[in-house]
């Protein structure tokens, strides 16, 4: 991989993968598309793919910093009493239950994941899927709006008759982590699923997406520690894809603070149509070998 | 819900994640792994993470006195 490429998908990582549009299903679909020599099924591409996450991850670190001295102390506060008493100890548990499921699904189901990631036909196939599904979930939520009666209200009302990330019960802060496993598939995005899965429990888009990104940070960590370093064992160009990772966090920095202020109003339609559109021109694009 | 049984089981659960854990770690089980030797240092850790979730889901679920 040359700088410009480990730049390129740098840039691309960072972009999409707070965007509901699957920065993986990007990463491994947009090669192919180019025609890049290296090899997605190589053993280096899932570890660069996690140092690009890394950078994310960094800049998610960054967006919520305050947040997460207060789930971190909250954490600890509330484990050794076993009690929750303040928003920020139950965001902290929240994020615990959410993030098990991935957890438990990313180490086990490692192997059979890494060998879809060879194949940009199911990243474009699921790409689709992923457009389906967050257009299937604002439809849900425009139902909930109906019902509440708030369909004639500005948006903003609108949202504002939602839940904070801190009221999401457990059991829901389990399913949307469950959710999260499916962007173990490429072409589905994590951010995509996780909100969607808190526009289910209810709460309003901003702070499904503050959700989501919080979520994901542990996650990310924790893979990028446990891949990063397959990164120096092998011939693999670090120089290059650090370069990446910091482009992928500055893009991601610039992605959180847009879409935190998209969400405020802003619904998952656009992108599910985007997903759409970009999953069915890449399959075309694939088949007609252009 | 508080419930001293429910706590004995999560202290239970934990323990059986810390040998599950352990022997991940030792390449005793090979389960679910990618590669069928040698340590499993990922499910180790999961394991690991799993036995402190339980004990503090023990520590959430026991009877406190007040």
């Amino acid at each position: 991989m040359t700088l410009a490429q480990a730049l390129f998908m740098g840039l691309l990582q960072g972009a999409t993968e707070l965007f509901p549009v699957s920065s993986l299903g990007h990463a491994v679909l947009l090669p192919s598309l180019l025609h890049w020599s290296f090899k997605q099924s190589d053993p280096s591409f899932l570890p660069f793919l996690v140092l690009l996450h890394l950078g994310t991850a960094g800049a998610l670190l960054i967006v919520y910093r305050n947040d997460w001295v207060d789930i971190i102390k909250g954490f600890f506060r509330a484990a050794v009493r076993g009690r929750i008493e303040t928003p920020p100890e139950r965001l902290a548990m929240l994020l615990m239950v959410g993030t098990i499921p991935a957890a438990i699904l990313g180490v086990f189901l490692e192997t059979r994941i890494k060998a879809l990631f060879a194949s940009p036909y199911v990243a474009a196939g699921f790409l689709v899927v992923n457009g389906l599904l967050m257009l299937g979930f604002e439809q849900l939520r425009r139902r909930a709006e109906r019902r509440a009666a708030l369909d004639a209200k500005p948006r903003l009302v609108q949202e504002a008759s939602f839940a904070q990330a801190e009221r999401i019960s457990f059991r829901a802060a389990a399913l949307v982590g469950a959710c999260q496993a499916l962007a173990f598939l490429p072409g589905i995005s994590r951010s995509g699923v996780t909100i969607g899965g808190g526009l289910l429990s209810g709460l309003r888009h901003q702070e499904a997406a503050r959700f989501s990104f919080l979520l994901a940070t542990p996650v990310i960590l924790a893979a990028g520690v446990l891949e990063v370093p397959q990164l120096f064992s092998g011939r693999v160009p670090v120089a290059e894809y650090i370069a990446g990772a910091l482009l992928a966090g500055v893009a991601a920095y610039a992605s959180a603070r847009f879409l935190l202020r998209y969400f405020r109003s802003g619904r998952l339609d656009p992108y599910g149509w985007y997903c759409v559109a970009a999953g069915l021109a890449g399959l075309a694009l694939l088949a007609l070998r252009v | 819900m508080k419930s001293n049984q429910l706590a004995i089981g999560f202290v239970i659960l934990a323990v059986i994640c810390i040998l599950v854990a352990a022997l991940y770690l030792f390449g005793v089980l090979q389960i679910f792994a990618s590669t069928t030797s040698g340590p499993h240092v990922k499910h180790a850790i999961l394991f690991g993470a799993l036995a402190v979730a339980s004990l503090i889901a023990a520590n959430f679920t026991r009877e406190k006195a007040v």
